[in-house]
């Protein structure tokens, strides 16, 4: 008899189990338990219902410096010279580390679209044909080294700004890694010219 | 050691009731589960919407990710940045510096390089981010009854200004509150060049103008601002001086004061700190020796000090005070001469004030321990400057009236009947932070920004510059008082951006204004603007002028709020349930008398009382103050608000009612016991620890003779535990001491912990019934006779014990011990059966009777630390260590590649606290600080004797008083 009972309890409930697979609902999953998930405090990048935007996430107010922001080394932070030109060499040592973290940003920043040897051929090109310039083109090459930081700050082009995912030692690490990319290029294609 | 320490005047009498609330160990409710429906007071008033959570709240919250759409380059979201800036507080001005999570503020702390505040901080500045986000603040331009907007303001003032232009202001007048801000200063100039004959009144409530008088300078016209330096004095009279506690200046003489304690230690000089005054105050409490005196008497305490300290034919007597205690006084400040320091508080006349800067002066202290700042690019308040414009006012002379900020119809004395004149007034202009019982009255009401939102600037008492930079854009479109004063002056809309800049350029210099200004912004002040001190006259025979006092009726003080101060905080639910330090009251402001003058008048705690003051009665609640000087009454200034929003309305009595403008700061009352009582919320009796020397403390003679005298307090039993005891000897292990050496009792602790913990306000009843929420309570035990009792402070936040009692109790493991030695809640897993606060020896553990956060309004959210959870209902909490902060140092330091060094984490106590008597750091870091203050042989635990083996450890009292008086 306890036999049967225990069937017919699991046949009931796998049958109640088919019953409602395949059944979709808008609404979020039952949740009996609230145990703190849902907290009246604002968290990184949540809605707000105050803000007309929406958003919690708010601008700092124009003109403000924070701490540890004041940014006064033209030179690393915006890569230019006190002359207001960019400077010509990365304003900090280039080192095998240097060139490691850059070779590592490159990777997840740069590489869709410009690939890994610079050429400008990247996933973004080969899918969408989106133009993308290489960094072995001579005028590239000629540009100093502020002027790239430029334009990796304030973005070029097609290219968007990447100030924000890549703080300035990141950028002139990047910069370190392209400028090798180059040299390696330029020094196999001058093994290639002498035979 | 064997006095009896007892912390109100039941336990003391061991009255029935007392006995009964010891023997309930929580009082009354507390430990009940709330019966019917129960008035939750904050909930209701705060709750915006009472959503139907019934249905909705089966379900799984749908969260959104709303992202940036530009990214600013210096925001990682949830890595806070950190922003210098500047709480102007009257004539003071608090470097701060804030935290900020992606763009919104959440915490103020002290700016470290700030000579006001040094890092550390005070109440009034760690509620001010509850202020921000206050949900009642006005939040549109009103013209009459009708929502405007500013431009539309803008446009309606071009047309006044054009009136008034033509006859130089004549019917135009300016009220605007006391401050010391070189951009308002100019723009003040400006307005005055433009409207010459307008009318320029700067008033406020609480004003020290009394002793701006006794310090004016050469040249007529400006004053100068003292300064103390409470670290260099070895001694220190208050006279009716709360220095300590309720002052503008509390952070920087509270540091001072500390030093002069702490030197005792090092085998320095200790200080000693004389205190005359009427009702108790922090300063008393502090005080070596305090005598009870009433405040009509203090100039012939000054006169019999110059006496004895000048020589000459004064005043030798004081009626009812000992002789031996004056010479007493006046021998250590002959001794010490150049090192001595004494204060009159601003509730003295002019004359007394006089006298102590002669007296000052001649014991050679003006200089070292006193110096006296030109009071540049400041407005100082006069009151009679009031009582002129309302005169003008109703005599009908003043058709436009500015208010720059302040609640004169609050505030105002009675007498003047403000709102009666601003009737009829034609064009009432006011800018205020909440339509509050001015704004009400107003033709146009513009709402004020928050000093978090504006562009402004503040020079600190000793001059130095700093700038006032925003956190965040107006909530609700505020304008600052720079903005709208800007507009008056120059009959254009400039941003206070701008205005502030254009007064900065000539002070940085037009070359490289743009680097030095980024400076002043990122370090938070000018460096090296300090003025240099300058002399005031000095009046060689002011004590020979003082007048005795009339000693008919009894006498009547009006203080501010320590934490509402004149009113203008009492929409902030923190400052309104922070305990009052002395009291321990929260949620009202009855009028305090000494145990005689109750007992002379029939009354006892609840009663009420009628205080008539020329002719107009206040009834209200009475406290009776052990240690209050017989025929007195002190009514507490900032309670009674009609407006003052949500939560500050209707709480407590408005004592301004019965303040009379001709003497603001010390009457004569009649009075009467009243009819019927009013139940008080104290948070003082609750969780009382049965006499045990929980605070121990000794003389300097007992001190020097055997340092170790606190651990000596209490022969220790063998201690035995029924457990495997676990060493903690791998990894960090945080510990804690607190120097009640230092501490003066102030709360910024408990403040700063409250708005960096996310700590509920739990409304007047609750605290009635013992459910305060606060993580670090501050006791206060009194000690001796109730006439003249000493006062003492124990702050008591979790001890984070080795063995907690908590943990062995806790049926669903809860509450267990991590491997740093923090006693841990994991908040989901606690079921509420509340065992652990029943078997907690220290009664700090504190448990959410109700979900006092559930309806909490949108705007309400901003205020909550992101980084610690905000707990529910039936969930038991407490104090962690901020456990969140020890996190957050940890991974900067792994980010960084260096090891954890001390100092890295601070407590937001800790950091809070002006008299740096919390000590947190690392046992096992040799060279840490709380290894140091551990080894101190006045280290020790409370209730050792249980075994519970605490982190927290305290560090005993020593008292410095004066060999002549020592059995005093």
């Amino acid at each position: 008899v306890r036999h049967k009972a225990a069937i017919a309890a699991l046949t009931l409930t796998l049958s109640g189990c088919g019953l409602l697979r395949g059944c979709t609902s808008s609404q979020p999953p039952i949740h009996i338990n609230p145990s703190m998930d849902d907290q009246p405090k604002a968290l990184p990048q949540a809605a707000s219902g105050f803000f007309y935007d929406g958003s919690e996430l708010r601008l700092p107010v124009e003109g403000t410096v924070a701490r540890g922001e004041l940014r006064e080394d033209d030179a690393f932070f915006k890569g230019m010279g006190p002359d207001g030109k960019p400077v010509a060499k990365i304003p900090v040592t280039v080192d095998a580390a240097l060139l490691a973290r850059g070779s590592a940003r490159y990777e997840i920043y740069c590489q869709p679209c410009h690939d890994a040897r610079g050429d400008g051929k990247g996933i973004l090109f080969q899918r969408g044909n989106v133009p993308t310039s290489s960094f072995h083109l001579e005028k590239i090459r000629a540009y100093p080294d502020g002027q790239m930081f430029d334009i990796m700050t304030n973005g070029s082009g097609l290219m968007p700004s990447y100030k924000w995912p890549i703080p300035p030692a990141d950028r002139w690490a990047i910069i370190a890694h392209i400028r090798e990319l180059e040299r390696e290029r330029a020094e196999a294609v001058a093994r290639r010219a002498t035979p | 050691m064997n006095e009896t320490y007892w912390r109100s005047l039941g336990e003391l009498e061991d009255s029935p009731s007392f006995r009964a609330n010891l023997e309930r160990e929580f009082p009354e409710g507390a430990s009940e589960l709330p019966e019917g429906v129960s008035r939750r007071e904050m909930l209701m008033l705060l709750g915006a919407s009472l959503s139907l959570a019934g249905l909705a709240s089966c379900r799984r919250p749908v969260e959104k990710i709303v992202p940036y759409v530009t990214a600013p380059e210096e925001i990682v979201p949830g890595v806070p940045l950190r922003y210098a800036t500047t709480m102007p507080f009257g004539r003071s001005a608090y470097g701060l510096v804030v935290e900020s999570h992606e763009g919104r503020p959440t915490k103020i702390e002290g700016n470290e390089l700030h000579p006001t505040t040094s890092g550390r901080s005070n109440v009034r500045m760690q509620g001010a981010i509850l202020g921000l986000y206050d949900p009642d603040r006005a939040q549109h331009v009103r013209h009459g009854d009708k929502d405007a907007t500013w431009a539309e303001f803008v446009a309606a003032w071009a047309e006044l200004e054009k009136k008034h232009l033509e006859d130089g202001g004549a019917s135009l007048a300016l009220l605007s509150p006391s401050f010391a801000s070189p951009t308002r200063a100019r723009l003040l100039q400006e307005f005055k060049g433009r409207f010459p004959k307008a009318r320029i009144a700067i008033y406020e409530p609480v004003s020290d103008e009394n002793v701006l008088a006794a310090t004016a300078l050469v040249d007529a016209g400006t004053s100068s601002h003292p300064v103390l330096h409470v670290e260099n004095a070895s001694v220190i009279v208050a006279l009716d001086a709360d220095i300590l506690g309720n002052d503008p200046e509390d952070v920087r003489q509270i540091a001072g004061f500390a030093v002069g304690r702490r030197a005792a230690i090092d085998g320095k000089p200790m200080n000693r700190l004389w205190a005359v005054e009427a009702a108790y105050s922090l300063t008393g409490a502090m005080a070596d020796h305090r005598l009870r005196l009433q405040s009509r008497q203090i100039p012939a305490v000054v006169a019999a000090l110059a006496t004895r300290v000048l020589g000459g034919a004064g005043g030798v007597d004081v009626p009812g005070v000992e002789a031996k205690w004056l010479d007493a006084v006046a021998k250590d400040l002959k001794d010490n001469r150049g090192r001595g320091l004494i204060v009159a508080g601003p509730g003295q006349p002019d004359a007394v004030h006089a006298a102590v800067l002669a007296l000052n002066a001649a014991l050679g202290n003006v200089g070292t321990t006193v110096t006296y700042h030109e009071s540049a690019n400041a407005a100082l308040p006069r009151r009679a400057s009031l009582n002129d414009l309302v005169s003008a006012m109703n005599a009908g002379t003043v058709t436009t009236l500015v208010i720059l900020g302040g609640n004169p119809v609050y505030d105002a004395s009675a007498d003047l009947e403000f709102a009666a004149a601003m009737k009829k007034v034609a064009n009432a202009i006011v800018l205020a932070t909440h339509v509050d019982e001015t704004a009400k009255l107003a033709g146009w009401s513009i709402p004020s920004a928050h000093f978090l939102e504006s562009w402004d600037d503040a020079a600190a008492v000793d001059g130095t510059l700093s700038v006032v930079q925003p956190l965040i854009v107006p909530l609700f479109g505020g304008k600052g008082a720079t903005e709208l004063l800007g507009l008056l002056a120059t009959g254009k809309d400039q941003s206070g951006h701008d205005l502030v800049r254009q007064t900065w350029k000539p002070i940085l210099g037009e070359a490289a204004f743009e680097k030095r200004w980024n400076r002043v912004l990122h370090d938070g002040l000018l460096a090296g603007s300090a003025t240099a001190p300058v002399t005031p006259n000095i009046d060689r025979q002011a004590s020979s002028k003082l007048a005795a006092g009339t000693a008919n009726g009894i006498e009547v003080h009006f203080r501010p709020s320590p934490y509402l101060h004149d009113g203008r905080f009492a929409n902030d639910g923190w400052l309104q349930e922070l305990p009052d330090p002395v009291t321990k009251l929260t949620w009202d402001n009855p009028a305090l008398l000494s145990p005689a003058t109750a007992k002379s008048l029939g009354v006892a705690d609840e009663d009420l009382v009628t205080v008539t003051v020329r002719g107009v009665s206040l009834t209200l609640p009475v406290t009776v103050m052990p240690g209050q000087a017989d025929g007195t009454v002190m009514l507490t200034l900032g309670y009674g608000r009609k407006d003052a929003g949500r939560v500050g309305s209707a709480v407590g009595a408005d004592a301004y009612a019965v303040r009379c403008s001709a003497a603001p700061d010390v009457d004569t009352a009649t009075l009467v016991k009243a009819a019927g009582s009013v139940k008080l919320s104290p948070t003082q009796e609750h969780g009382s620890m049965e006499g045990r020397p929980l605070i121990r403390e000794g003389s300097l003679e007992e001190y020097k003779h055997d340092p170790a005298f606190a651990q000596e307090a209490v022969e220790l039993p063998k201690l035995e535990s029924m457990w495997n005891e676990k060493t903690y000897d791998t990894g960090h292990q945080w510990a804690m001491t607190i120097d009640l050496n230092s501490c003066v009792g102030c709360n910024a602790c408990v403040v700063a912990c409250q708005s960096e913990n996310n700590i509920p306000v739990v409304g007047k009843e609750q605290v009635r019934r013992g459910r305060e929420m606060h993580w670090v309570r501050v006791d206060r035990y009194f000690e001796g006779a109730p006439e003249q009792p000493r006062m003492i402070f124990q702050p008591v936040p979790c001890m984070q014990c080795e063995n907690a009692p908590c943990e062995q109790v806790c049926p669903v493991a809860a509450t267990v011990h991590d491997d740093e030695g923090l006693n841990v809640m994991v908040y989901n897993r606690c079921i509420g059966t509340r065992y652990c606060s029943n078997n907690c020896p220290y009664k700090v553990r504190r448990f959410n009777f109700f979900n006092y956060t559930k309806d909490t309004p949108e705007l309400l959210k901003l205020v909550q630390n992101p980084d610690v959870t905000v707990r529910s209902r039936g969930v038991m909490e407490k104090c962690t260590y901020c456990t969140q902060r020890i996190n957050a140092a940890k991974l900067d330091a792994r980010l960084a590649g260096r090891p954890l060094v001390d100092g890295d984490v601070k407590t937001a106590c800790q950091q809070a606290c002006p008299a740096s008597a919390i000590a947190f750091g690392d046992l096992r870091d040799p060279s840490s600080n709380v290894v140091k203050t551990k080894a101190d042989p006045r280290n020790y635990a409370l209730l050792a004797e249980l075994n519970s083996k605490p982190r927290t450890t305290y560090l005993a009292k020593v008292r410095n008083p004066h060999p002549d008086l020592a059995v005093s």
